[in-house]
């Protein structure tokens, strides 16, 4: 099929961006994302990605724009889609078409419209995907199946759309290399610990205006994101408290000096209760009689539902808004909120992750799709080497001026000598 | 007709973002019932001068349901609309436009002195001077005035040792019940927080630099050092100093600092903390902000003088120096927390805030016997404040024994 033909969203005057904006805040990432700048655009400008389509389906920011241009500038030809619908940005969008990157998406869109867009960017037959969800993955699986057995690797960024991969697999229907981001220690470690941890207490406060020190945090699930939460708000003065059904992440939360227990025993203390479990309904109908009067509810892992917002509105009787952003449902005697009507408070109430956290997530995505391109892989799920994932992390302390010792060989211990007076068999 | 619906949706926001403040503020609510019953604020006409946004909007409110008059006074710079349709809603005096320039700030300030407050809450002492220089035989018939800043308590001084003040003055500022918490933990937080909001950066990992121990000091770099910030102070004061290496942080001179400061935090209240050689010793990139105070604490002068500026996202001023280095300016050196962001949070208000209205319930019933001069907010009334915070917290205080009595003062 013609691009062209598939590509029918229709351009609203009002919504195009202005493409020095958009220059300005792809400006701001660069400066401030050393190892995309520096470390993996040497590695991949080798000539590999010369004649490669690359499609990158990433919320489109300034920070993603900031990637696909890393990836132009390496000779690839990048086909850039959002991967949300409420997440693309104008200015940005015109920034790369000035650089005449090939943009499928438009500001101001619906679910309608995306789909159309996604499929547009199938369209442009791309070789690899750097990947949200698997969003772009599955659709091409299921619309253009003549192009998704073409597809030459995928670079996943999250959880969610690993699970996804790994269910493609285990059906047979994986016939290309795909490599799971999120597991990689340069992005797990990072993104969803310090990123999401810092944002989601960013838009909490600003969202409600009010103070951390002397507030009792409860934090449900105590993953990656939970465990950045639970830190960043105890060392601002919030007392905190996990909720959290494995028993081992549970007594790690309790040796961190978080008080630890059952929903039941510890949301009624809580003034704010956040949500990090990756699952849905982590509070759920079960759990609205515990909440107190006036506590506030958001939601930093990746289901809208994982706050139950169906369920609150259910048992309110009625609901209004005191602030943008903020919907307060009342239930009883008790005025319950819930931020951004429960979506990942820090991407639909903020400014989504920090500059830094995403150079080295981006690193990953980057020196994933060269791996990719490079390497030959089989089939299947994959995880970018060790070494490479080091390579990232020294490449981010060397633009820090931050040198590092070697082992030296008198470190090695000698656990292991005896056995050379095992007799061999 | 569009034009009045517009402005009656502008009150209507503004009245619900009062009542989402109110919902955080109960020390002040149960001054306001205690004020409804005992009377005596009946009468009185109140001049309400900080700045205009739905925290304040509840004392305004609070002093009017205790049966005061009140109007409310502030720049247009510090003003919002829909906090001040609101209180005209609500049957308040409001004087404040929002935008409004020096020249319309000034006419409005006289027409609100006009009103012949009896009582005046300050901040930064505008009003109480400019009553002084153009309204003195309006300020003999006034009972007092209450401060809430430090900046607004020095001048007052000063007048007072030029014998010049014609009122008593409580500095609400100095009660501990306000510096202790509002400028520790609620300028610390809000001007933080920002700095992330604005730049979409991290601090975990950088080198903070905090100019200056105060409470606005310590509380921001408090807040950083939990960010994952390495935080290096500068200081005057030798016993500030020592606290924050008890603290755990670094001591240097602010040129030595310099070589290695990522991010600037002026925290000083002192114009001049930051000098144009300082910035020259700053790395490429360097961010500068001021919390608490103002610009005048940065070398704006050298800075603009370079006519090298560019706005690099919003909030974010760039300049490049003769030697290409850059440098990046936040809120253009203004305080960020109330230029860029929604100023201190609620709970933090809430304390602040009951003082100012304690102290409106003390210069009513009280200063009629006050000679002129600067009064402390006395420990009782910082106490009652503290208890009430205390009690809606849910947390209970050791009861004093005749034996613990007894032990202390014992010798």
């Amino acid at each position: 099929m013609n691009p062209t033909e598939s590509a029918t969203v229709v351009r609203d005057a009002s919504t195009v961006g202005d493409p020095v904006v958009g220059r300005a805040q792809i400006e701001w990432v660069r400066r401030h994302s050393p190892v995309l700048d520096g470390f993996v655009r040497e590695r991949i400008g080798d000539g590999s990605l010369n004649g490669v389509t690359i499609a990158v389906v990433v919320h489109l920011e300034a920070k993603t724009a900031f990637l696909a241009t890393v990836l132009a500038d390496a000779g690839a030809t990048v086909i850039v889609a959002g991967s949300n619908p409420r997440t693309t940005r104008g200015d940005v969008v015109e920034a790369l078409r000035d650089r005449g990157l090939t943009v499928v998406s438009e500001p101001g869109g619906d679910y309608e419209s995306w789909e159309r867009e996604l499929l547009a960017a199938a369209d442009h037959t791309p070789d690899y995907v750097i990947d949200d969800g698997a969003e772009l993955t599955m659709r091409m699986g299921k619309h253009r199946p003549e192009l998704y057995a073409r597809l030459k690797g995928v670079s996943e960024e999250t959880t969610t759309g690993t699970v996804r991969l790994h269910a493609l697999q285990a059906a047979g229907k994986l016939p290309f290399a795909a490599l799971t981001a999120n597991d990689a220690r340069c992005k797990h470690l990072f993104d969803n610990k310090f990123g999401t941890g810092q944002t989601t207490l960013q838009a909490v406060l600003r969202l409600t205006n009010r103070q951390i020190a002397g507030a009792v945090v409860a934090i449900v699930g105590y993953g990656f994101v939970g465990r950045g939460i639970a830190q960043y708000a105890k060392a601002m003065g919030a007392r905190t408290s996990v909720i959290e059904i494995d028993p081992v992440r549970a007594l790690e939360a309790h040796m961190d000096g978080h008080t630890v227990g059952a929903a039941r025993d510890l949301l009624p203390d809580a003034t704010i209760a956040i949500t990090a479990t990756g699952g849905m309904r982590a509070i759920g109908e079960r759990d609205l009689p515990f909440l107190r009067d006036d506590v506030v509810l958001a939601n930093a892992g990746h289901h809208d539902l994982e706050v139950d917002v169906d369920a609150i509105q259910a048992a309110s009787t009625s609901q209004f808004t005191p602030r943008e952003g903020v919907a307060t449902y009342r239930i009883g005697e008790r005025d319950i909120h819930v931020l951004t009507g429960g979506a990942l408070v820090n991407i639909a109430g903020g400014s989504g992750h920090p500059v830094e956290i995403m150079d080295l997530t981006f690193a990953v995505q980057g020196i994933g799709v060269h791996y990719l391109v490079t390497a030959g892989l089989e089939p299947g799920v994959h995880v970018i080497p060790a070494a490479l994932d080091d390579a990232i992390a020294a490449a981010k302390l060397a633009s820090l001026g931050v040198v590092l010792d070697g082992i030296r060989p008198e470190q090695g211990d000698d656990a292991t000598a005896w056995i050379e007076g095992v007799a061999a068999r | 007709m569009s034009d009045t619906s517009a402005q009656e949706s502008l009150a209507e926001s503004g009245a619900r973002r009062i009542e989402w403040a109110a919902r955080s503020m109960p020390v002040l609510r149960s001054i306001s019932e205690r004020l409804q019953q005992s009377g005596s604020l009946t009468g009185l006409r109140i001049g309400v001068g900080l700045v205009l946004e739905p925290k304040t909007a509840n004392l305004a409110l609070a002093l009017k349901n205790a049966g005061a008059q009140v109007s409310v006074f502030c720049s247009g710079r510090s003003t919002d609309q829909a906090t001040a349709d609101a209180l005209t809603a609500a049957g308040l005096r409001v004087f404040a436009e929002e935008g409004a320039g020096d020249d319309r700030d000034e006419e409005l300030a006289r027409e609100y002195l006009g009103t012949s407050p009896d009582i005046l809450l300050d901040d930064g002492a505008e009003l109480i001077r400019l009553a002084h220089r153009e309204f003195p035989e309006r300020v003999e018939q006034m009972l007092g005035a209450a401060e809430e800043t430090t900046s607004g308590v020095r001048p007052l001084r000063a007048m007072h040792a030029d014998g010049a003040l014609r009122i008593p003055v409580i500095a609400v500022n100095d009660a501990q019940t306000k510096y202790l918490f509002d400028n520790v933990y609620g300028t610390g937080q809000s001007c933080v927080m920002t700095l992330l909001d604005v730049t979409n950066l991290q601090l975990a990992g950088r080198i903070v630099v905090v100019v200056g121990y105060g409470w606005v000091g310590k509380g921001v770099a408090k807040h950083a050092a939990a960010l994952g910030a390495r935080v290096v102070v500068t200081e005057l004061d030798p016993i500030n100093a020592l606290q924050a290496i008890h603290d755990g942080y670094r001591v240097r001179s602010l040129a030595e600092a310099a070589p290695e400061a990522e991010v600037v935090f002026a925290a000083t209240g002192i114009a001049g903390a930051v000098t144009a050689a300082h910035v020259e010793r700053m790395p490429d990139g360097v961010i500068l902000a001021t919390a608490g105070g103002g610009a005048f604490e940065l070398p704006m002068t050298m800075l603009d003088a370079l006519n090298a500026r560019t706005l690099v996202r919003p909030g974010v001023t760039e300049y490049t120096m003769p030697s290409g280095r850059t440098v990046l300016v936040i809120s253009e050196g203004d305080c960020l927390n109330c230029t860029d962001g929604e100023g201190n949070p609620i709970e933090v208000m809430d304390l602040s805030l009951s003082l100012q209205a304690l102290a409106a319930e003390l210069i009513a019933t009280e200063a009629r016997h006050w000679a002129p001069g600067l009064y402390p907010v006395s420990r009782e009334l910082e106490n009652a404040v503290a208890i009430a915070r205390i009690t809606h917290e849910g947390a209970t205080l050791e009861p004093m024994t005749a034996e613990l009595a007894a032990a202390i003062r014992s010798w």
